[in-house]
């Protein structure tokens, strides 16, 4: 007989309460969770989105890959060895659409790779958030540092950074804005171990992420919230279930008694604490995927479906040591106590 | 034909260092299909007799032999199993879980008493128990719907729906009213001569001794 189910069909209310505590701390998690990952991909999808490799600077460039400068014969040598490689540099900037309406851009240059457009000088191509904005192919956009125009060539997905759009241009238009002929950065896809090359430092893409000032800025105050929810959600389910289990005291000493075996009753509480947080957790998951498609347009929020199992898992794993830590009174629980205690 | 023997059985509570003997030796024998009522004052040590013979406590020393074996050399597991398919239970409350209805309070007993009949049979024997007790009309309801005689009349079919070799009743009429209190002692009677099993009884109510086949009478941790 599932007497744990018997007692939530007929404690609706009481299951009700506690799973919609759960439901809700959840619920806050997931939209948190999707609100750090959307701003860390607003923040850095350009370097996000790239396989897993490894990245290499200037040693002297003090980890800020704005003032690494690769000298030629280095890049020439990685270029030749790697022909997967790609160098690339990233620099802040705007372009002016034909009514002189200006546009922040991260302008993104490389050599020939498969991992970012190819662009032709004069051509540009830009993230798709300024197609929203307005610009369309074949428009006209320029730079005040730019002697020519850019003629718009396409528009590409989830290209940002620093959280703005990404704008693919030619080596040589780049090193005319900003007066700079050797690149920054050298990007070896696939390569799990850093080579040891003189006067150059390696990152992976994980290192290299947080050499971004603001990202590692970001993602960490976001990261501790979410940290911190998981926490305060480990500490709520423990004490709900205790507080559950207190009220119980009376009815497992009496179910002791006649004879029901203790991991019987831990099997009542884990049941209990399963299903509650199972159905929490499938609203919570369902609603924060709605939320995702009537979040505000330009709110970033990205909770993909690894997010969500993990954080998933991880409330399970609250769920059942909070439940068990609180269940320990179980064992400890007199029979005769109970039954000397009257009524259940 | 004596079932369950209780030799030279003691139990000290301690306080601190205040020691205290509330049970000096007791012997008592329980014979098959017989009622025995122990009574006596408040703290004569009749309820921890009744306690210890019933596995929900230990004896500081002496022997309890069910069957003949020794419960006191038993493991906490073999003492459950004991209790959870030789004995029945009926409380001064009637202890019944909230949450479950009549049907379900005696087919709980049965799950708990590892049985083997089938869930068909399991039906069948909980429909004749609660017809043995009167109580087949109410078997939809709860526990919060019960009068208090209607509750133990139920405790009682719970404590033989598995049909145990022991009944340990823990003044069963005490939360009754007297015509209520007769009825339940009838049926505790007529339950113990016709399934044959062996009643230990505790009662401070003495109307209720006429129902028992021996009186045992205690005082300050012995029988008189």
């Amino acid at each position: 007989m599932n007497i744990a189910w018997k007692e939530i069909s007929k404690n609706k209310v009481k299951f009700t309460i506690l799973g919609s505590i759960i439901f809700l701390v959840s619920f806050l998690t997931f939209i948190i969770s999707g609100l750090s990952n959307g701003l860390s991909q607003d923040n850095a999808a350009l370097i996000k989105d790239l396989p897993n490799g490894q990245f290499y600077m200037n040693a002297d460039a003090n980890e800020k890959y704005s003032l690494s400068r690769i000298d030629d014969d280095v890049q020439a040598t990685l270029l030749k060895e790697h022909k997967d490689a790609t160098t690339m540099s990233i620099q802040m900037g705007f372009v002016n659409d034909t009514d002189d309406k200006q546009y922040s851009v991260a302008f993104v240059t490389s050599t020939d790779s498969k991992l970012f457009p190819t662009v032709a000088p004069g051509e540009i191509v830009l993230d798709r958030s300024l197609e929203k904005d307005g610009i369309k192919v074949g428009d006209i956009l320029t730079n005040n540092q730019f002697s020519g125009e850019f003629k718009v060539k396409g528009f590409v997905d989830q290209q940002k950074y620093s959280h703005a759009p990404v704008a693919f241009i030619s080596m040589i238009n780049y090193q005319e804005i900003y007066r700079v002929l050797e690149m920054q950065l050298v990007f070896v896809p696939g390569q799990d171990t850093a080579q040891d090359i003189a006067s150059l430092q390696a990152f992976s893409n994980k290192e290299f992420l947080n050499t971004i000032p603001s990202y590692s800025a970001e993602q960490m105050s976001l990261n501790m919230i979410i940290w911190f929810l998981v926490a305060i959600s480990g500490m709520l389910f423990a004490i709900f279930f205790y507080m559950m289990n207190v009220q119980k005291i009376g009815l497992y000493g009496i179910l002791k008694a006649l004879g029901v075996k203790t991991s019987r009753l831990f099997g009542m509480m884990w049941y209990q604490m399963i299903v509650i947080t199972v159905i929490a957790l499938g609203l919570s998951v369902a609603l924060s995927q709605g939320f995702a498609m009537i979040a505000p347009e330009g709110m970033p929020f990205s909770l993909t479906l690894a997010t969500t199992i993990q954080l998933s898992v991880l409330f399970l794993v609250i769920g059942f040591v909070g439940a068990t830590l609180s269940g320990l009174q179980i064992k400890k629980v007199e029979p005769l106590q109970a039954i000397q205690q009257g009524e259940v | 034909m004596t079932i369950f023997t209780i030799d030279e059985v003691t139990k000290t509570f301690t306080n601190g260092e205040v020691e205290e003997q509330v049970l000096k030796g007791i012997n008592l024998s329980l014979k098959e299909g017989e009622i025995t009522a122990l009574v006596g004052a408040s703290g004569s040590g009749k309820s921890t007799i009744l306690t210890i013979a019933a596995g929900l406590q230990r004896a500081s020393g002496g022997e309890i032999l069910f069957e003949g074996k020794n419960m006191a050399d038993m493991s906490q597991e073999d003492i459950r199993k004991i209790r959870a398919s030789e004995f029945g239970f009926v409380f001064q409350s009637s202890h019944l879980v909230p949450f479950l209805t009549v049907e379900e309070q005696l087919l709980l007993m049965l799950d708990v008493s590892e049985t083997t009949m089938s869930k068909r049979v399991q039906k069948e024997e909980v429909a004749k128990t609660l017809k043995l007790v009167d109580m087949h009309h109410r078997k939809d309801a709860y526990p919060a719907s019960l009068s208090g005689g209607e509750k133990q009349r139920v405790a009682i079919a719970r404590a033989i729906i598995h049909k145990p070799k022991m009944l340990f009743a823990d003044e069963p009429t005490a939360s009754l009213d007297s015509k209520r209190s007769k009825d339940v002692m009838v049926l505790i009677r007529e339950l113990t001569k016709t399934l044959n099993i062996t009643t230990l009884m505790v009662t401070h109510d003495e109307e209720m001794l006429v129902y028992a086949d021996h009186v045992i009478t205690m005082k300050d941790g012995l029988i008189l």
